[in-house]
């Protein structure tokens, strides 16, 4: 038996090998750089809870961006949630072509971020961008999205639901998942789609529902590389996420030491939410028992 | 699995062993070398050499170091061109790896910064004094202040940037205008640049005359500054910064904020023929000196002229503006660092500057000092293109700024730009966002402090 475990351990000692030196290395070292003054060349410097009291009394940046991101996560995920569902709904009809339809909803998400983010800087432009251009076919002068303040951040939640396809099959594996004598019986009862959906469907797909929405507040809060592209925080810090200025305060400002503070206040700041969800589970997810 | 002979290896066993070291301790070795191909004297000391000139610069640059190798007996640089994006961090990670190259070319604005983390060394303690004497008494002004830390030189100037104004004579003509006597004030080249401004009928901008942009590269036409190198302290909310910025955010005002970025987003491309100042989008723009060069290029035929940006009528300052220079700079652990400095020298031409001429030729830069710049090969060269003479005007001239050499620089710099970008939006008055300019960086000192950074 022994001797059985000890080739199991060989067999995953690569993954375990990155894991320790790639995973919990930096993440238990990030523990202990939080508390000190390090510029990345230098070693690091004790400070105690010097970080962590400057970013809660000193930096404004540091609620400015914790704002921005909870304004993106308030919207960005309800919305992705909603999309994501009602595509999944959408194609878990049984039309001819209907696979086609599937891989061409979720292409978008397999796309790099990167390439998404310079495509939507021309989508967005307010002059030559293909959505003001349809706004202009209805009389409609378009903002100039990015580069005004009041619509900066907006075009970027508008702009998450690009990457919906992710959830959607997801969404679409948990509706596959639903026992089909449930609408059965609903139909011998004489219920309607809507209330197929509504009292079936939704109730059915919660834990599915739950399981996105943990993650997506996890990836929100790391909302990054379309900020970094395409706004660099800007105008006026109203694209200002977290990641980005911890980012900034870590490899431009050189303040590792900080940057790991803010890190692990994230982390905090995350941990909180997903527990509170996780509280609230109770009165919505439905398990089927 | 068992040995042969219990606990020791068979011989084969040791031999594989062997082997296996003798690979991963050559593969080691091969990672940290150059690659050998990129070596043509293999019996030289390579000197690692990192740069970001790609494009039209890189054939020139890779001559520059052909040429270097050929005087050389003892030293062979290698260059390595990165991606500008990026370039930074891999920088910095390969200090901290305690790989990096061991002389690196630059452009970020950030020497006092990575000076004051230790991620460059000093080159001064390199100079002889004779050499220091020399280089002090012979660089343009503006060199003379660029690259120091704490009273420490840490980037070498190689080729700097200056803004002026490029214009169009048949846009001048077109418009009644005498395109042989630029305007002198600011405000008469506003009044030109109303008077050369294009719309349609429903009053969208169809070219824009002149709009001036860019705090730092106005504020010394009204004699203002960031900092003060007597008393080593922040300048950002003076009367002389708050009139630069009220005049920069009055003429954008007049323009229509909105109406200035619908009109740039429509613009193509910001470079090559398509740079709005070719395709006649803009009648006089302030733009850099390395666009006579891609003028030459792009529009060899266009008409075009350069001035420096004329300063106000009142309390201003000629021939003042704002410099971003390149660096050539040694990395904290570089292994050949006097491989490195005789690079540098030869490169920028603290030595032989007569030869260097042709290197600032080659890659259409500014020379560093007079000797350069006077070499016939140069002069050449000016008569060529006669439009770099505004740019050398300017770096002759003392009132030229660069980036404040204070360690949080590159925070200041961006806290700059959001100022006057809050305060062209309107969000806040000049005097508002100068204010919260001078607050914020007095809560980011307060920041430091109590982290105990420049202690």
């Amino acid at each position: 038996m022994k001797q059985k475990n000890l080739v199991g351990y060989a067999f995953i000692s690569p993954w375990l090998f990155g894991f320790l030196v790639f995973t919990a290395g930096p993440f238990l070292t990030s523990i202990y750089l939080s508390f000190t003054r390090y510029n990345i060349i230098t070693p690091p410097h004790w400070v105690g809870p010097a970080n962590y009291h400057v970013l809660l009394t000193g930096d404004p940046l540091f609620w400015k961006a914790l704002s921005v991101t909870f304004q993106y996560a308030l919207f960005a995920l309800p919305l992705g949630i909603v999309a994501g569902v009602a595509l999944a709904l959408l194609l878990n009809l049984d039309l001819m072509g209907i696979s086609v339809f599937r891989t061409i909803f979720y292409l978008p998400s397999i796309v790099p971020s990167v390439a998404t983010s310079v495509i939507f800087l021309w989508i967005l432009n307010p002059e030559i961008g293909l959505v003001n251009g349809l706004l202009r076919n209805f009389g409609i002068v378009g903002p100039a999205w990015l580069q005004d303040t009041a619509w900066s951040l907006k075009s970027l939640i508008l702009m998450s639901v690009w990457g919906v396809g992710g959830s959607m099959v997801i969404y679409l594996a948990g509706l596959k998942d639903i026992p089909s004598h449930l609408y059965e019986a609903a139909l011998i009862d004489g219920a309607s789609a809507w209330h197929r959906v509504r009292h079936i469907t939704l109730p059915m797909l919660t834990p599915v529902i739950f399981f996105n929405l943990i993650m997506g507040v996890i990836g929100t809060f790391q909302y990054f590389t379309e900020a970094y592209i395409m706004t660099q925080g800007g105008p006026e810090d109203s694209t200002l996420f977290y990641a980005l200025y911890l980012f900034q305060r870590a490899w431009r400002y050189l303040d590792m030491g900080y940057a790991s503070a803010m890190a692990w206040a994230l982390f905090l700041v995350v941990m909180a939410l997903t527990g509170i969800l996780f509280r609230t589970q109770r009165r919505w997810v439905h398990y089927g028992n | 699995m068992a040995t042969e002979t219990g606990d020791r290896p068979t011989r084969r066993q040791f031999l594989r062993r062997a082997v296996g070291t003798a690979a991963v301790l050559g593969m080691g070795k091969l990672m940290t070398q150059p690659d050998p191909k990129m070596r043509h004297y293999p019996d030289r000391i390579p000197v690692r050499y990192w740069h970001m000139l790609g494009g039209q610069w890189q054939a020139p640059m890779e001559r520059v170091v052909q040429l270097f190798n050929e005087s050389q007996t003892k030293y062979e640089v290698v260059p390595l061109l990165l991606p500008y994006e990026g370039a930074d961090s891999k920088f910095m990670l390969s200090v901290i790896g305690d790989d990096p190259p061991d002389v690196m070319l630059q452009w970020t604005q950030a020497i006092s910064t990575w000076a004051n983390a230790g991620i460059i060394q000093p080159l001064d303690p390199l100079m002889t004094p004779a050499e220091k004497a020399h280089f002090l008494k012979t660089v343009y002004p503006v060199i003379r202040k660029s690259g120091w830390h704490n009273g420490r030189l840490y980037g070498l100037v190689d080729g700097f940037d200056f803004w002026a104004c490029y214009y169009r004579p048949d846009h001048f003509r077109e418009a009644g205008l005498d395109p042989d006597h630029f305007p002198e004030t600011l405000e008469e080249l506003t009044e030109v640049g109303k008077k050369l401004h294009r719309f349609d009928n429903a009053g969208n901008i169809r070219r824009i005359g002149f709009l001036p942009t860019g705090f730092p590269q106005f504020a010394p036409l009204f004699r203002g500054k960031f900092y003060d190198y007597k008393t080593g302290k922040l300048t950002l909310n003076t009367p002389e910064n708050l009139r630069a910025l009220t005049y920069l955010v009055e003429e954008r005002k007049r323009l229509g904020f909105e109406k200035v970025i619908r009109f740039n987003s429509s613009l193509a491309s910001d470079s090559g023929v398509e740079w709005p100042f070719i395709t006649g989008a803009f009648s006089i723009v302030v733009d850099g000196e390395w666009r006579v060069q891609q003028m030459a290029q792009y529009a060899p035929n266009m008409e075009y002229r350069t001035a420096p940006i004329p300063p106000p009528a009142t309390g201003g300052q000629r021939l003042a503006g704002y410099c971003g220079p390149n660096y050539l700079t040694i990395p904290k652990g570089a292994r050949q660092v006097e491989g490195a400095w005789e690079f540098m020298k030869f490169f920028s031409g603290l030595v032989l500057p007569e030869r260097a001429a042709e290197f600032y030729i080659w890659m259409s830069w500014l020379p560093l000092q007079a000797a350069s710049t006077n070499a016939p090969v140069y002069q050449a060269f000016l008569n060529r293109l006669p439009q770099y003479r505004t740019f050398l005007q300017m770096a002759a001239s003392e009132y030229i700024e660069v980036v404040p050499p204070v360690p949080d620089q590159l925070y200041l710099m961006d806290r700059i730009k959001r100022a006057e970008d809050l305060a062209t939006r309107g969000a806040l008055t000049p005097q508002q966002a100068l204010e919260q300019l001078e607050a914020d960086m007095a809560k980011e000192h307060q920041r430091r402090k109590e982290l105990g950074y420049d202690e």
